[in-house]
């Protein structure tokens, strides 16, 4: 997020909630999640009309008519491209992003890889359910096979992808992991991917009641183990052999990865100091490269 | 037409020079104050393959590349054997002979000959890479081809590679030249003596929609390679940081336009430039753009479709596309382009159509105007005017989608206290927040399509071509245009009363000025470089008139005769 956006401000949490009502299925994890929102953008400072909260479709994607901010409800899997434009347009402003599995891994995949590996300044967060919630609950790329679902009444015939080693494989600068379950910490991952300087990245399980029978709150309790004391965040070695999960298969929660390194925009500035373009060019010199 | 409207076609293997003989001499014709308009096609394939570069020069305006050619320069045995049906009586036959790698069959009775040993005289320069210089100065010789302009662009190319090989070429240029000397000219071909020189540029239609972005004030583009729109990003992204803008290359097209839509919404003018296939994945985000009322600009290099189809060849089949490629009700402004002057000036329009009213901009180009090159009087940056969209002046509530009496809502940029609002593809109320209700709906869709509608009214690039009555008018669109025009003088000159309308304002349609045109016209014969006559489907859709279609889809333009001849069968 840029920096400019921070510290501006002394809200409450509640201060960031807009005047439209959740949607939500009572007991979705997804109540927790904008909660844990709220109290980072308080604790931050920041102000409201510099926030740009950006998504695509799902019921994760609902998030930004919560969000006192400038907003946009895209396409399904289109919110990273549209963010990243919104964030080069105006990189003094800050971007969130939030979406579902479905909508950043399935139909989205295609533009995870390119937001992290250019190190786009924003912050995405992902709210992890391992199902489709908006049309009714049919698998998604993080469920288990053991779910029955709408469309795979007999279990699924995929394995489910790993976030946290994609996002580390791509080049994420910041990639952490949370539960809905555990605000506290939601709050703390997202305060800290807020005031990174690049692509962060923070994976949020959450239960939803409707749907995904098997992904409950207890069974997530049991998934996650806290990321170990002494772990070094900036060994990217170290922060995929968690994101593997250890011999029982317990998921890593905390913060696995940080580093730093110029973002998007901030190269693309350096090219147009190169070039002179900082200082105003002369567009009759380029008219004139065409003549005979 | 005039000896002095020439057509000189070089060709040969791609790779041996037949695109820089064809750029110089284009060059060369445009120092010396005359017109060029030049015609290429390129192999698919990287390196090798039939390579073709048509200069036609006159000192009168030029409106397309011409029926055939006039002169053949061949390079090789392959270009021989492509173009020898061309070879017709009155011809001149330009030749690598001997030492070349083929010796051509009798010559035709009417036919200029004049080998020259371009490859042998190379081999003895040691260096192949100078035959196509010892080419340019036969050809200079045979043709009265600007000396003097000829050595000013070769000396503006070479000079900045050291004096050593500027030296090299030259005398390879001088060696063509004494080969051509002693041959004894018999053809009437040669190109106009040089005028006062214009004040000119020469471009090609992609540098031009380039050009034309720069002029309308752009300040970002995102870009995804496509055949034959990617020289377009290319210069932009060349050019627009001297300005102060950015080019990015996106992960796919969806995310090119995803991009300039997020760019756009936060306040910045913004473009991306695609060719048919896609344009196809952009659909879904033009239909948002729509629905978000957000300034969105295209420029849709058209090419032979459909699917992946004849992507380096020239084809006007996306315009059921460009219209209404998009689920739902979501139209959208389209322009098309005749030539590259409008590819530079009919950019800036796009850009600031999107900007004032709020909408997906869509601009038609096409791949024989993609890399034809023309002279184009030299754009003075006064001249255009850069509309900016209508912001909101931080009085009372503010209401993204506020109903107006043109139904244009004020925008407002992120980081303005006070201006909070989402933009969303969801039906929406004045505010923005999400609503289903029937009249909302209606309302909204109403507000959407009613405020393009004054379009026809205030931006009228179509043209008539011709007076009062006539047997038959042709209506054509993009760079058919330049065949028709062409086409009609000419008829009109052998005593046929024809005319010709020309739109470039392709959606909304303006129908009563089509209507008004068809009026005065017995026949409306629509020309046009697709299977299946969309311009003609339009025609039949929204007026009443009752068009002939005449399509075609080889992968190359109409040429003047072609159009003629039907004319003629019809009339």
């Amino acid at each position: 997020m840029s920096v400019a956006a921070l510290h501006k401000v002394d809200l409450k949490p509640k201060d960031y909630k807009s005047e439209v009502s959740v949607v939500w299925c009572p007991g979705c994890g997804y109540h927790g999640i904008l909660s844990s929102i709220y109290k980072s953008l308080a604790e931050l400072g920041v102000d409201s009309s510099n926030l740009m909260a950006i998504s695509g479709i799902g019921c994760s994607s609902r998030t930004p008519y919560f969000i006192k901010s400038y907003k946009m409800h895209t396409l399904h899997g289109r919110a990273g491209p549209v963010a990243t434009g919104a964030q080069l347009a105006q990189p003094e402003q800050a971007v969130l992003v939030t979406g579902g599995d479905g909508d950043g891994f399935s139909i989205g995949g295609g533009h995870m890889p390119h937001m992290a590996r250019k190190n786009v300044n924003l912050t995405y967060i992902l709210y992890d359910n391992g199902i489709y919630g908006l049309t009714k609950g049919q698998y998604s790329p993080t469920s288990r096979p053991e779910l029955k679902a709408y469309t795979t009444p007999y279990g699924g015939p995929d394995e489910p992808m790993n976030p946290l080693l994609y996002m580390l494989t791509y080049g994420a600068t910041y990639v952490a992991q949370g539960f809905a379950g555990k605000p506290q910490l939601c709050a703390e991952l997202i305060k800290g991917a807020l005031e990174h300087k690049g692509f962060s990245y923070v994976n949020i399980f959450s239960q939803c009641p409707t749907f995904n029978s098997i992904d409950t709150v207890e069974f997530y309790r049991e998934l996650v183990r806290e990321v170990p004391e002494g772990h070094d965040t900036s060994n990217l070695g170290a922060a995929m052999e968690l994101a593997r999960r250890d011999a029982e298969g317990h998921a890593p929660i905390g913060l696995l990865y940080k580093v730093n390194r110029p973002t998007l925009d901030e190269r693309l500035a350096a090219i147009v100091t190169k070039v002179g373009g900082h200082k105003g060019y002369d567009i009759n010199k380029i008219i004139d490269l065409a003549s005979p | 037409m005039a000896k002095n409207d020439l057509i000189i076609r070089v060709a040969g293997e791609g790779g041996e020079g037949v695109v820089s003989t064809g750029d110089f001499v284009a060059a060369a014709c445009a120092r010396a104050g005359l017109e060029i308009y030049t015609f290429k096609t390129f192999p698919a394939e990287i390196k090798g393959g039939y390579a073709m570069y048509q200069v036609r020069t006159s000192p009168d305006r030029i409106y397309n590349q011409g029926d055939t050619f006039d002169v053949l320069c061949a390079f090789n045995g392959e270009a021989y054997e492509v173009n020898k049906h061309l070879l017709k009586p009155g011809t001149a036959f330009v030749y690598d002979y001997p030492g070349g790698d083929f010796e051509p069959d009798a010559i035709p009775e009417g036919v200029h000959a004049y080998p020259i040993p371009m490859s042998k005289t190379a081999k003895e320069m040691k260096s192949y890479r100078s035959k196509n210089m010892v080419a340019m100065g036969a050809l200079s010789v045979l043709f009265n081809i600007n000396e003097v302009t000829l050595k000013q662009v070769l000396t503006k190319k070479f000079g900045k590679k050291g004096e050593e090989i500027l030296n090299f070429n030259l005398q390879a240029f001088e060696k063509g030249k004494e080969l051509a000397m002693p041959l004894k000219k018999t053809d009437p071909w040669r190109v106009a003596d040089a005028t006062a020189p214009k004040d000119v540029i020469v471009i090609s239609g992609n540098d031009a929609a380039g050009m034309g972005a720069l002029l309308g004030g752009l300040e970002f583009f995102s870009a995804y390679p496509i055949t034959p729109a990617t020289e377009i990003a290319k210069y932009v992204a060349t050019h627009l940081p001297k300005l102060g803008g950015t080019l990015i290359q996106a992960e796919d097209e969806i995310a090119s336009i995803g991009q300039v839509l997020g760019a756009s919404y936060a306040g910045k003018k913004s473009m991306t430039a695609t060719s048919g296939p896609g344009l196809a994945l952009m659909a879904e985000m033009l239909g948002m753009a729509f629905m978000s009322e957000t300034p969105v600009m295209l420029v849709d290099v058209q090419r032979g479709g459909p699917s992946t189809g004849l992507p380096t060849k020239h084809e006007q089949s996306d315009l059921f596309l460009a219209i209404h490629g998009a689920h739902g009700d979501a139209p959208r402004i389209v322009l098309s382009v005749e030539d590259v002057k409008d590819c530079i000036d009919m950019t800036v329009d796009a850009l600031n159509l999107a900007e004032e009213y709020q909408c997906p901009v869509l601009l038609l180009s096409d791949g024989s105007l993609a890399f034809s090159t023309q002279t184009v009087p030299r754009p003075n940056p006064a001249d255009y005017t850069i509309v900016h969209r209508k912001m909101w002046d931080g009085e009372g509530t503010y209401a993204r989608y506020k109903m107006t009496e043109d139904g244009i809502s004020p925008m407002v940029n992120p980081g303005t206290p006070g201006g909070m609002h989402i933009a969303t593809g969801l039906e929406h109320t004045e505010s923005g927040a999400p609503s289903f209700k029937a009249e909302t709906h209606e309302q909204m869709q109403a507000k959407r399509f009613g405020k393009i509608k004054p379009v026809v009214n205030r931006y009228k690039p179509t043209e008539v071509d011709g007076e009062g009555e006539a047997d038959l008018g042709i209506i054509t669109w993009g760079s058919t245009i330049g065949v028709a025009r062409e086409a009609v003088a000419r008829l009109r000159a052998e005593g046929y009363k024809v005319k010709g309308f020309y739109p470039k304002l392709m959606w909304p349609m303006p129908v009563e000025q089509y209507e008004a045109f068809a009026a005065t016209c017995k026949k409306i014969l629509v020309p046009e470089v697709n299977y299946q006559g969309q311009l003609s489907h339009f025609i039949r859709a929204e007026t009443s008139i009752k068009p002939i279609p005449f399509t075609i889809c080889g992968g190359l333009p109409f040429t003047p005769i072609q159009m003629m001849d039907r004319v003629k069968e019809i009339i």
